[in-house]
């Protein structure tokens, strides 16, 4: 059996290990993903009441 | 000692400003820890006399279950420090915890799960460690589901802070479930006085990368849910437009 063969088996554990980092890894990578998209939809709800409410001034000032 | 700081974490831009600019400070360092941990524990470290190489899932199963508890921790205090000085900011902090915090109870009861079936021939067995994290998990998505009932978020900051500071109880519980009753679970490995279980410098090395680089990884993605939060906060706010152009 060679190194990595070795290495990927575990002694007999690969079966639990491996899913163990699995499932580790990604909630490690979910949650900045999850961060990342809360991030982007705050930004663009925020522009886009600030759109309207120039609108809304532009509107007023030509009423 | 002058309080300004104190003042300061209270003003939205600032806190958005600033946790834009910490992100970093904690990402890197914890991406550097986590893989240094993962080469130590996976590669560097001898296998266990009586687990073999199985013991290896501690890399991975210490640091989920760890911030299982240290982030509902955090975001019970952070709820208390919100209720008691009406701060806007500390409320954001708790909301932003509850998501990340629920997701790791699920790593650390699926991982504990994965340990559990060749260790003590189950995936899962209602001993109190279990149980009480498993109440752990409903805490947190109690808290986020309350939150999420309320159109106002004052009132939900309220309620839900209530909720946050009541679980903190569930706290203890967790911890020291398997001192006081006699557990199927393991006794605890690092916090032990006097006699842990691992003895080995390339044993406890790596897991003390892991947990160090877990808790700095759970900083820079609360700062990042923080940035969201207080926008969405925020949104009418007059700082808002200038934060965004920048």
């Amino acid at each position: 059996m060679n190194a990595l063969t070795h290495f990927l088996a575990m002694g007999g554990y690969a079966r639990y290990l491996w899913p163990c980092y699995g499932i580790t890894f990604a909630v490690v990578f979910l949650n900045i993903y999850w961060a990342r998209r809360l991030i982007a939809r705050a930004r663009s709800e925020a522009r886009r009441r600030i759109a309207m409410r120039e609108e809304w001034i532009v509107e007023e000032t030509q009423a | 000692m002058s309080w300004t700081w104190f003042h300061r974490l209270g003003s939205p831009p600032y806190v958005y400003r600033l946790a834009r600019t910490l992100t970093p400070w904690f990402a890197w360092p914890a991406a550097l820890l986590i893989v240094a941990g993962l080469y130590g524990g996976l590669v560097l470290a001898p296998p266990d006399y009586q687990q073999g190489d199985g013991f290896r899932m501690i890399y991975v199963h210490v640091p989920t279950a760890y911030l299982s508890i240290m982030i509902y921790t955090s975001m019970g205090i952070a709820a208390a420090v919100g209720l008691i000085w009406r701060m806007k900011v500390a409320h954001a902090v708790a909301a932003s915890c509850a998501p990340i915090g629920a997701s790791f109870t699920v790593a650390a009861l699926a991982t504990g799960s994965l340990f559990g079936r060749p260790m003590w021939g189950t995936y899962w067995e209602w001993d109190p460690r279990l149980t009480s994290e498993l109440l752990l998990l409903f805490l947190y998505l109690g808290y986020m589901g309350l939150r999420s009932a309320f159109d106002d978020a004052q009132r939900a900051d309220r309620a839900s802070a209530l909720l946050a500071i009541v679980g903190l109880v569930d706290v203890p519980i967790v911890h020291y479930s398997v001192i006081w009753w006699n557990s199927l679970h393991q006794a605890p490995s690092l916090l032990r006085l006097g006699r842990p279980t691992i003895y080995t410098a390339s044993m406890l090395v790596p897991l003390l990368f892991m947990i160090f680089g877990f808790t700095l990884y759970f900083v820079a993605v609360l700062l990042m849910r923080l940035r969201g939060e207080v926008l969405r906060r925020e949104r009418a706010a007059s700082w808002v437009k200038e934060a965004l152009a920048s």
